[in-house]
């Protein structure tokens, strides 16, 4: 079971990602080197530097006005009178919303979100099912809006989590919720939901907000968490990308085959590209899925394709024509598969097609393999195991040799030159202080360990001018099947698992202002928004905040209210400061910014030029180490 | 001085006291210490800091008071078995307006930036009774104070006795959570609480310090703001007006440091749809309506620690968010004041 199954509902609406971007410049890390200016809207093409297009951001994420559009069981749509379709999905009405985090400012692609409360209530808000969202990273980033130019804005991605410690309210006048939660035995919902239309003009009351369209259904606890047991459509890479084009037109999707109904579920989600940012989809022409036959004949020696069904790009419900349909839908699409075509599918590739040059499917082997989770932050001298799952015709595939590799070609470090202030630390050195097996098999559930074990890199990323420059080392490690002869196909760029390794930090005892000073002016220096609380920089003004600062650093990093809101503090120096807190004992002052003779709130753009903002997800593509060295 | 309709007092006195009535009484109470809250942030976060830090220190400073007087009403009504109700439309007082239980014709509040005139009327929402005054207004006719008000209610708890009071202590939130909070279990420790509101807010009749915490009361700190100087001990003092005066460090008033924000933002037309200000808006009446909803698990049973963080957490959060509404972040051609709506769905642009 997950989100696709016959049991699912989908919903709509809008959703805030609040960041900050004075972090989006690693160079801003450096404290020596800081300027208030830094902490500034970004003016006209970002000249001079600044703090790009949202300095002043809480790192919050909301959901704004999400409707419940359609809901399913086995028996087909369920009916206008179940309650749930007059339901919101929002988040928490009795604590703060969730945060959005990036893993490292050298690897700002794969944002997670934090403290997390989501709820399906009644239009008066009242919740008839709470649940938490078990922290997700997206994924599948790629160029959705074709019709626009460049930066984040024509971004599309995805999340796939789960909800838990689920608390139902009075379901009794919905059905369907009845019947969720009698299939949501392990206290488990599934969930997935896609990003697009991310609007960055700070004069629009849509700043910082986008789509949001998604799926709820159940889970156990015995799936993968972030990832489907499914068929695996791959893209191969198109050319000119900002984030990703897919050649065939059509973006990764995933599909479950439910053999004892006759059905296959397609999540075209995040497949389907749109004109204009959040709008409706591109006609890609009548999609037609079918399933590739190989066996050549004299007539046909390229094989053949027997069509399972079409999706309708056009007409009454088109994908395309009905402007409805993305979010009554989410891009679900169930297609019936006759019982002859069922066993032909069961070990032959699927392929998409559509109109001239669409077209994607799955590897001519079927198979598939993606850590379950893919973020990862860890303190020296740490051990973890992580789950990769080897997947074939959305089976899992037992006994599958999988290599481990590190591969630090995604990552992002920063080149000196425009707009950034100076160059970035190099990223995933020391390879010394990261181990792990270089393969594995994987077991009966398809799961093969990567058991990864650290140990101190060191101070890696240093800036000349000293302090702690950014904290400890990014890496990637990709899996991929060892036999890759015989496994071969597309290969997705963003599927690697990202590992933010943290320094050691041994402060002297007590801990003094001398040892904490930089780790909180840094802080203060890249989060303006702290500075309507106290200004973390200065001993005197932590010192009076003493309680709260305790409160928040002490918090569980999965509680909303935790700080920091970037969750990039390691174990070690948040120890340090609460340590401080309890007995702030004085040191040396901390160097401050270079104050900027603007008024604070004059920093923003130029009247009369329309903000043209890239955005730091583009921004961040387009350093990426491939890039810089092809 | 704020003045209350005389049948605030039904139930309080005489044979017509009653568990019930008293708790009825009580509940008035957390609506009334509730009301200045949004007055006093509304004014605070109307402050540049950088220009008005001492103002802005002393209202934060009663802001944090009167909530802890929601805290000792509440616990004292929990004491006698009541429940006190937070998350309900009705609990947010329409601003403008007269306070819950005010007299309309005496003092209609308003939603404000911070101002000498706004200031006044802090001043006298938290003036002291004048004892003269006092013995001319307990005719049936006339109204009553917010001292007079607490007092009948502490008054007709020794009338209801220690019989009246929940064993083992029920719903309290006491000083393990909030500093100078009172856990009530008899009488003696909910006329304490009763008494902290009393002093808090007024002062005694002897000296304007509070009785806990040896802070000034309210009206002694606002008025530092409008003699522009501290309150001191005067050494030479022989009486209690002249113990005190006004002659200490400057807290000065800098005009230029006041964010031009609306004045009752919710009045009609409001924010219109579809704007900055509006989505603003939302996004705080929508937490807001949380920590109601929040506040009112914590004073209804789960009167625990994380429920307690998350209250902190909200109103954090909506410190942050009206401070970037009033001085125009992220837009600084768009200024916008929270208006305090009940709102507990968010329905975003």
């Amino acid at each position: 079971m997950s989100y696709l199954n016959a049991l699912r509902l989908h919903f709509a609406g809008q959703f805030q990602a609040n960041v900050s971007t004075v972090n989006n410049d690693p160079a801003h890390y450096d404290n020596a080197q800081f300027k208030a200016s830094y902490q500034t809207l970004q003016g006209a093409n970002m000249r001079p530097p600044n703090g790009w297009f949202n300095p002043q951001g809480d790192g919050t994420f909301k959901l704004l006005g999400c409707q419940v559009m359609s809901a399913w069981t086995a028996q087909g749509m369920v009916s206008a009178s179940d309650a749930v379709l007059g339901c919101i999905v929002a988040d928490a009405d009795e604590r703060v919303c969730g945060k959005m985090a990036d893993l490292d400012p050298e690897q700002q692609l794969v944002s997670e979100i934090w403290g997390l409360q989501m709820r399906i209530a009644n239009a008066q808000g009242d919740t008839l099912l709470q649940g938490e969202f078990e922290p997700a990273a997206f994924i599948d980033i790629w160029d959705r809006a074709t019709g626009s130019s460049g930066g984040d804005t024509i971004a599309g991605a995805t999340y796939q989590s789960v909800l838990q410690n689920l608390v139902w309210g009075d379901i009794s006048a919905s059905p369907f919720l009845i019947a969720l939660q009698a299939a949501a035995t392990d206290g488990l919902l599934s969930i997935k939901f896609n990003v697009d239309g991310m609007n960055l003009d700070f004069t629009s009351p849509d700043f910082m907000c986008g789509r949001v369209v998604g799926t709820i259904g159940p889970a156990t606890a015995s799936e993968p968490v972030h990832l489907l047991i499914g068929r695996q459509f791959m893209a191969a890479p198109g050319p000119n990308p900002n984030f990703f084009v897919p050649l065939g037109g059509l973006n990764f999707f995933p599909a479950v085959v439910d053999t004892a109904g006759g059905l296959i579920y397609l999540d075209l989600g995040n497949a389907i590209s749109t004109n204009v940012p959040g709008g409706v989809m591109n006609n890609l022409g009548d999609l037609t899925l079918n399933v590739y036959d190989p066996i050549m004949t004299p007539g046909n020696p390229a094989g053949s394709l027997d069509p399972i069904g079409t999706i309708p790009a056009t007409g009454p419900g088109g994908y395309s024509s009905d402007p409805t349909w993305y979010g009554r839908t989410a891009g679900v699409v169930v297609l019936p598969v006759s019982a002859q075509l069922l066993s032909l599918i069961a070990a032959r590739p699927l392929i998409m097609t559509g109109g001239p040059n669409i077209e994607i499917s799955e590897w001519s082997s079927g198979v598939f393999v993606r850590a379950d989770t893919f973020v990862y932050r860890l303190s020296p001298d740490q051990s973890t195991t992580i789950p990769v799952y080897a997947m074939q015709w959305g089976q899992p595939l037992q006994g599958a040799a999988i290599s481990f590799v590190l591969d630090p070609s995604q990552l992002q470090p920063t080149p000196n030159s425009w707009p950034y202030v100076g160059t970035g630390p190099a990223v995933a050195a020391p390879t010394t202080a990261i181990s792990f097996n270089a393969s594995g098999v994987t077991d009966s559930k398809g799961v093969a360990a990567l058991s990864l074990s650290t140990t101190d890199p060191g101070w890696p990323r240093l800036f000349a001018s000293g302090d702690y420059g950014i904290d400890g080392q990014v890496y990637g490690i990709r899996a991929s099947f060892t036999n890759g002869v015989e496994y071969t196909g597309p290969v997705n760029q963003w599927n690697f698992i990202s590992v933010l390794l943290w320094s050691g930090f041994a402060p002297p005892n007590p801990v003094t202002w001398t040892e904490v000073g930089p780790i909180l002016q840094q802080y203060a220096n890249l989060y303006p928004v702290m500075s309507r609380f106290l200004d973390l920089g200065d001993y005197d003004s932590v010192v009076a905040h003493a309680g709260i600062l305790t409160l928040a650093f002490s918090l569980d990093v999965h509680d909303p209210n935790s700080m920091p809101v970037t969750r990039d503090l390691s174990p070690a120096k948040r120890a340090a400061i609460l340590s401080f807190l309890a007995n702030p004992v004085p040191g040396k002052a901390q160097a401050k910014p270079e104050p900027t003779h603007a008024p604070a709130a004059a920093g923003h753009a130029v009247v009369g030029r329309s903000p043209l903002p890239q955005g730091g997800k583009a921004a961040a593509a387009a350093r990426r180490l491939i890039l810089q060295h092809p | 001085m704020i003045r209350l309709q005389r049948s605030m007092l039904k139930g309080l006195t005489g044979s017509d006291v009653t568990v019930q009535s008293v708790c009825s009484a009580l509940q008035s109470a957390v609506e009334l210490e509730h009301a200045t809250i949004p007055l006093y942030l509304y004014a605070l976060y109307s402050l540049d800091e950088a220009k008005n830090a001492a103002i802005a220190g002393i209202i934060e400073s009663v802001v944090v008071e009167e909530m802890l007087h929601m805290t000792l009403a509440s616990n004292v009504m929990n004491a006698l078995g009541g429940s006190p109700v937070i998350d309900q439309p009705g609990f947010i007082p329409t601003y403008p307006g007269p306070l819950p239980g005010g007299v309309e014709s005496e003092l209609k509040v308003n939603l404000a930036p911070f101002s000498m005139d706004q200031l006044a009327a802090f001043l006298q929402i938290e003036e002291p009774e004048n004892p003269l005054v006092f013995n001319l207004m307990v005719t049936a006719e006339t109204p009553i104070t917010i001292g007079q008000f607490y007092t009948a209610i502490s008054d007709s708890i020794a009338v209801l006795g220690n019989g009246a009071f929940v064993n083992p202590p029920r719903n309290q939130v006491g000083p393990d959570l909030m500093r100078e909070s009172v856990v009530v279990t008899d009488v003696a420790t909910a006329q304490q609480a009763i008494q902290i509101i009393i002093d808090q807010g007024e002062g005694t009749s002897t000296s304007p310090k509070e009785q806990t915490g040896g802070r000034y009361a309210h009206y002694y700190r606002y008025m530092q703001i409008q003699k522009h100087q501290r309150l001191v001990p005067n050494p030479n003092g022989h009486s209690p007006e002249t113990d005190y005066t006004y002659s200490g460090a400057a807290v000065p008033f800098d005009p230029t440091g006041v964010y031009a924000v609306p004045t009752n933002p919710a009045l009609p037309p409001g924010y219109s749809s579809g704007t900055q200000q509006a989505f603003a808006n939302n996004n705080f009446n929508y937490s807001y309506t949380n920590l109601l909803q929040a506040l009112h698990l914590m004073f209804n049973g789960q009167n625990t620690r994380a429920e307690f963080n998350r209250a902190i957490g909200l109103m954090m959060s909506l410190k942050g968010q009206a401070k970037a509404m009033m001085s125009g972040i992220p837009n600084a051609a768009v200024l916008a004041g929270p208006s305090f709506e009940y709102q507990p769905v968010n329905p975003g642009v």
